[in-house]
């Protein structure tokens, strides 16, 4: 029985030929096959029970009704809820994707923590809440015993008007420090100039869905502006039956963005003379006499040539409009042609209902106030304020104001003194708060004075237009708090991490979702229970203040945030007016147009409040339209095309040292009583033309986050590559301007600024404006996961930003650039 | 010339036989040796058996693991009217007790520790005196967790398969599907294939293939035997079940 060579093959073959009369080759087959189709590392929804949560989206101050699906405690989807008037059903990709940031712990903080590295290394260690909320309070004690707490500031990027960013002013103010910095977005320039024109405190009101013709300047309808479920939904109405369709849209832009491509007619004027077009416009509608003269002469003030009260002579609106925007010295500013200005013009005025809107891309950044008033004097001129189709003009929407706080001697002391920013001083007379006079504030002094720096909701080192200047100031800044969910770039920067929840797992809410054209108190709800040692901002808030003590703990009553928010519903209940139920089978936009509604669906209050917790709103329907001997809260009483409030601000500034300086000195170009008007300016700029002769401009997409909120890697998937390809980022160039610098498609360029230059390559594109190179906002994280990080170049890193004329906002679409090729 | 590939071949004369032939040992000690000796044909066969029972009795032991039940679960004993008290007037609404129809008709399939809790509320005071109940009952009742039971029939992800069109419109009694476990003391193994992750119930229980209950396999086919036998053709449309 020898095991030789022959014998072990022939054991061999003997085994082969048994394997065969077995299951085994077969079930191995079969099982292999069944294998290759459950790779272990493809994921696969869990088994369970199928449980669908309504909530709002409050990634942006759209505030869309969300459903969200779950498996047992696990989210798997979220969609658009059609019971919500807001979107009937729609949502953004951003809110689509919301559940890549629920679970990606590359994206998210998951425990308090602080941090043991160099500044913006990211390497932090865990901490207990306690022992982090022990931290901070000491901090903030410590700064009242020495009698400075001013130099406690915070930046907040949550919806403007929302309760949580009350609190957080709140707290500020009670501690005793007047720096509460917001993040500045078109709504601040739209309730600037409401108030300067209207004398109203209510945001910006767009009755679109009514509309028979939308003017849109730089709005990007299609790329996430206002609600982005309402605004695209608005569009399709526009669009529902081609054959009678009554809706004209035009859009006026420099680049061919998917709203222009779509739009009925496309206005290419050059960035930052969007005022001179919106008034070449009122030019020949007043020539022409297209102008509603009821609402002008009856309701309006400023409109004709006025004596003020020393018997002078003033120039009114009319009159500087004739005199320097023809639609020649327009088409001259704009680059539009003046056929083009006339023709639109007229088109405007014969609308039955058409309204201009304005608030550039998505509205994340601020305006230019004089554009946003010369784009309302043109609403104004035709008669379109608070009539169906046009701007609503509304009251604050009436939730309860918070008590007042009983402020103790520091904080009384702290509250006197000047804010860091400048905002609301003489110079500064209309804006909050301004962040980029903060920064500058910081810079400049060789200590920072801000000592402590609290952050919410905001990643202002990634999406500030401002070259860098606020990343440099928090250097400086000895202690920052970070309050951020998310890894962003400035929580690398801060010293201890207070991680909020995520949106699908707190309470929260939207007061008035952007534009719309009705009050609407959208609540948010978890829908999810925290996955991770995470806390609500503002309960940490309610339990901060508890430790502070003194008069920061008197001014928090509250145990918990629910409780704050249903004090705060009770001023909607005693309004005595409102809805909370709606079924999604009569949308809102089409009751509102008959002014009246039904009364309200809710017999005490604690039945409004059950009912706005499990629907998750309450709105308004009743409306007095017209109403304009009432409706104007100006000094004048009337709508004031000159503006009372400027020329009390400016004359108030000018006492100091002459009217000339107190206008170079509060940045306007203007003169005489232009400045009291809308009216165009040359945007400044101290950037050597001849260095740099192109101009740069980013521009927002619907599927690239551009605010504090990361981008879902999901969407990665939805962009050309002529936008990412690889870690690289493209800027669209006109192909006539890129053969001037010899550049074509894919080239790689380096695009520098004063501020500094990026790498990007070039994508040739006709839609782009010659001379100016278009750049997305969202690219070019150094923070997130690998799907963010070091993907791209950020714009905002090379803007050189100027000053908005009067209001101080941010001018980021001014960038003198030059392109190298590489 | 001739092509030899396209040459019809010529069978050498008695080539195949005498080839057999001459595997076979012969005893004529002719100068002839076969090439399968006696020896040769022991560890050919010795091959080809252990082959053979390697195939057909280790291999279905090993392919699959051996995973007992978290907890131990009496079917008997809460169906005993003296005892568990569970109720219903046909088999199939006393299994609905617990296996119950979720209000949007999905099926819940093994029961959440909330449905368990309904009756055994109160970890200080169990309801029997068994031993395995004072462990679930302080494991899981006390701590809030949730029993990781082993699922012996679950469908993989991509077969859609809806209970409630079965029990209620087809009025196909659990058992028929499922055997009958409402007599049952313990629940059985759980078997998984270490390759697929499958239950051994969904494959089937026998390596071969054959089945002698409706429960011992839950393949396509016998999706579809079951279908075409209850005049239901319609039904073996591959996007009834694959969506």
């Amino acid at each position: 029985m020898e095991l030789n060579r022959r014998n072990f093959i022939k054991f061999l073959v003997g085994g082969a030929a048994g394997i065969q009369l077995t299951p085994l080759p077969w079930k191995l087959t079969d099982d292999i096959a069944i294998w290759t189709q459950n790779w272990p590392w493809v994921p696969v929804p869990p088994v369970g029970e199928f449980i669908h949560e309504k909530s709002i989206c409050t990634l942006c101050p759209g505030g869309c009704g969300i459903e969200v699906r779950k498996v047992d405690d696990r989210a798997v989807k979220i969609e658009g809820r059609t019971d919500y008037p807001v979107n009937p059903g729609g949502i953004c990709p951003v809110g689509m994707g919301g559940l890549q940031l629920q679970y990606n712990e590359s994206i998210r903080f998951t425990r308090p923590m602080k941090r043991v590295g160099p500044r913006g290394s990211g390497v932090f260690i865990d901490i207990s809440w306690d022992e982090a909320l022990t931290m901070l309070a000491g901090r903030i004690s410590g700064l009242r015993e020495k009698a400075m707490p001013e130099a406690l500031a915070a930046v907040d990027g949550n919806p403007a008007r929302s309760t949580l960013s009350l609190m957080i002013e709140r707290l500020v103010k009670a501690v005793g420090s007047p720096n509460y910095v917001r993040i500045p977005c078109a709504e601040d320039t739209y309730e600037m100039a409401n108030f300067l024109m209207q004398g109203t405190l209510g945001p910006m009101a767009y009755d679109l869905e009514n509309a028979d013709y939308v003017l849109s300047f730089g709005s990007g309808l299609l790329e996430g502006w206002g609600a982005p479920g309402r605004v695209i939904n608005a569009w399709g109405l526009w669009h529902e039956n081609p054959a009678k369709k009554r809706v004209k849209i035009v859009q006026v832009e420099s680049r061919a963005s998917s709203t222009a491509s779509k739009a009925d007619r496309w206005i290419a004027a050059k960035p930052g003379t969007e005022a001179a077009l919106a008034l070449g416009l009122c030019h020949v509608i007043i020539k022409d006499g297209l102008y509603d003269s009821e609402f002008v002469n009856e309701c309006s003030f400023g409109f004709d040539d006025f004596s003020s009260a020393g018997g002078k002579d003033r120039a009114g609106f009319k009159t500087m409009v004739l005199k320097k925007y023809s639609p020649a010295k327009v088409a001259e500013i704009t680059g539009v042609a003046s056929d083009d200005i006339v023709s639109l013009a007229r088109d405007f005025a014969g609308a039955k209902a058409p309204v201009a809107i304005c608030g550039k891309g998505k509205g994340s950044l601020s305006g230019s106030l004089y554009e946003f008033m010369a784009v309302n004097s043109l609403n104004a001129i035709t008669g379109r304020i608070n009539k169906p189709g046009g701007i609503l003009v509304h009251e604050p929407i009436p939730l309860s104001s918070l008590p007042e706080i009983d402020f103790d001697d520091i904080a009384s002391q702290g509250l006197e003194k000047p804010r860091f920013d400048a905002a609301g001083s003489t110079k500064y007379p209309f804006s909050n708060s301004l962040i980029n006079n903060l920064a500058a504030a910081i810079n400049r002094s060789p200590e920072s004075p801000v000592d402590t720096l609290l952050v919410f909701a905001a990643n202002p080192v990634h999406t500030l237009p401002d070259g860098g200047a606020f990343r440099k100031a928090l250097k400086k800044i000895p202690f920052i708090v970070s309050f951020s969910p998310f890894r962003d770039e400035t929580a690398y920067m801060a010293d201890l991490i207070l991680p909020d929840h995520t949106y699908l797992e707190k309470t929260d809410d939207i007061v008035w979702p952007a534009g719309l054209q009705y009050p609407l108190f959208g609540l948010s709800l978890p829908v999810l229970e925290p996955v991770y040692n995470t806390r609500n901002a503002a309960d940490v808030i309610l339990k901060l203040a508890k430790q502070i003590g003194n008069s920061v703990e008197s001014a928090f009553p509250w145990k918990r945030f629910e409780e704050v928010l249903k004090e705060r519903a009770k001023g909607l209940y005693s309004s005595g007016a409102g809805l909370v139920d709606y079924d999604g089978t009569n949308p809102v936009w089409k009751r509102l147009k008959e002014g009246t509604g039904p009364g309200p669906d809710y017999a005490s209050f604690e039945e409004m409040w059950k009912k706005i917790v499990s629907g998750g709103l309450w709105y308004r329907l009743e409306h007095t339209y017209k109403n304009w001997d009432n409706l104007f809260e100006t000094p004048s009483g009337k709508f004031e095309f000159f503006s009372s409030k400027i020329e009390l601000a400016v004359n108030a500034y000018a006492e100091q040292a002459g009217i000339d300086w107190a206008l170079r000195d509060m940045g306007l170009a203007g003169k005489g009583d232009d400045v009291f008007m809308p009216h165009y300016e040359e945007t400044a700029s101290d950037a050597d033309r001849s260095t740099f002769p192109l101009m740069m401009l980013p521009f927002e997409i619907i599927n690239l986050t551009s605010t504090w909120v990361p981008n879902p890697p999901f969407l990665n998937k939805a962009l050309f590559d002529t936008q990412l390809r690889g870690d690289e980022s493209f800027v669209e160039i006109n192909p006539e301007t890129a053969a001037k610098y010899n550049v074509g498609q894919g080239d790689r360029i380096i695009i520098k600024s004063p501020e500094g230059e990026v790498r990007v390559r070039a994508n040739l594109f006709e839609g782009a404006m010659p001379g100016v190179l278009f750049m997305p906002l969202g690219f070019g994280h150094s923070a997130y996961d690998e799907f963010s990080k070091g993907k791209g170049v950020n714009p905002n890193d090379i803007i050189h930003a100027g000053k908005d004329p009067l209001s101080g906002y941010p001018v980021w679409w001014n960038t003198p650039v030059k392109i190298i090729k590489v | 010339m001739e092509n030899p590939a396209t040459s019809p071949k010529k069978s050498s004369k008695g080539g195949w036989i005498s080839f057999l032939k001459g595997l076979l040992p012969t005893e004529n000690g002719s100068a002839f040796v076969p090439p399968f000796s006696l020896i040769g044909w022991i560890f050919l066969l010795a091959g080809f058996f252990g082959a053979f029972t390697f195939g057909w009795v280790v291999y279905p032991v090993a392919l699959y693991s051996r995973q007992p039940q978290p907890i131990s679960f009496n079917h008997a004993l809460h169906l005993d009217p003296d005892v568990g008290g569970i109720e219903g007037d046909t088999e199939t609404e006393k299994c609905l007790y617990c296996h119950e129809f979720r209000d949007d008709g999905t099926f819940s399939g093994i029961p959440k520790l909330a449905k368990c809790t309904e009756c055994h509320d109160d970890p200080e005071s169990p309801l029997g005196e068994t031993q395995q109940e004072k462990e679930f009952m302080e494991k899981y009742v006390a701590g809030q967790k949730e029993i990781p039971w082993l699922i012996y029939y679950r469908q993989p992800d991509c077969v859609y398969f809806s209970h409630i069109a079965h029990v209620k419109m087809g009025k196909i009694e659990c058992q028929t599907c499922h055997g009958d476990h409402s007599k049952t003391e313990k629940l059985p193994i759980y078997r998984a294939n270490l390759l697929t992750g499958y239950s051994i119930n969904i494959w089937g229980k026998n390596i071969a293939g054959y089945k002698t209950n409706t429960w011992d396999r839950m393949k396509m086919d016998d999706c579809a035997e079951c279908h075409t036998k209850k005049g239901h053709e319609e039904n073996n449309a591959c996007f009834v079940c694959h969506k």
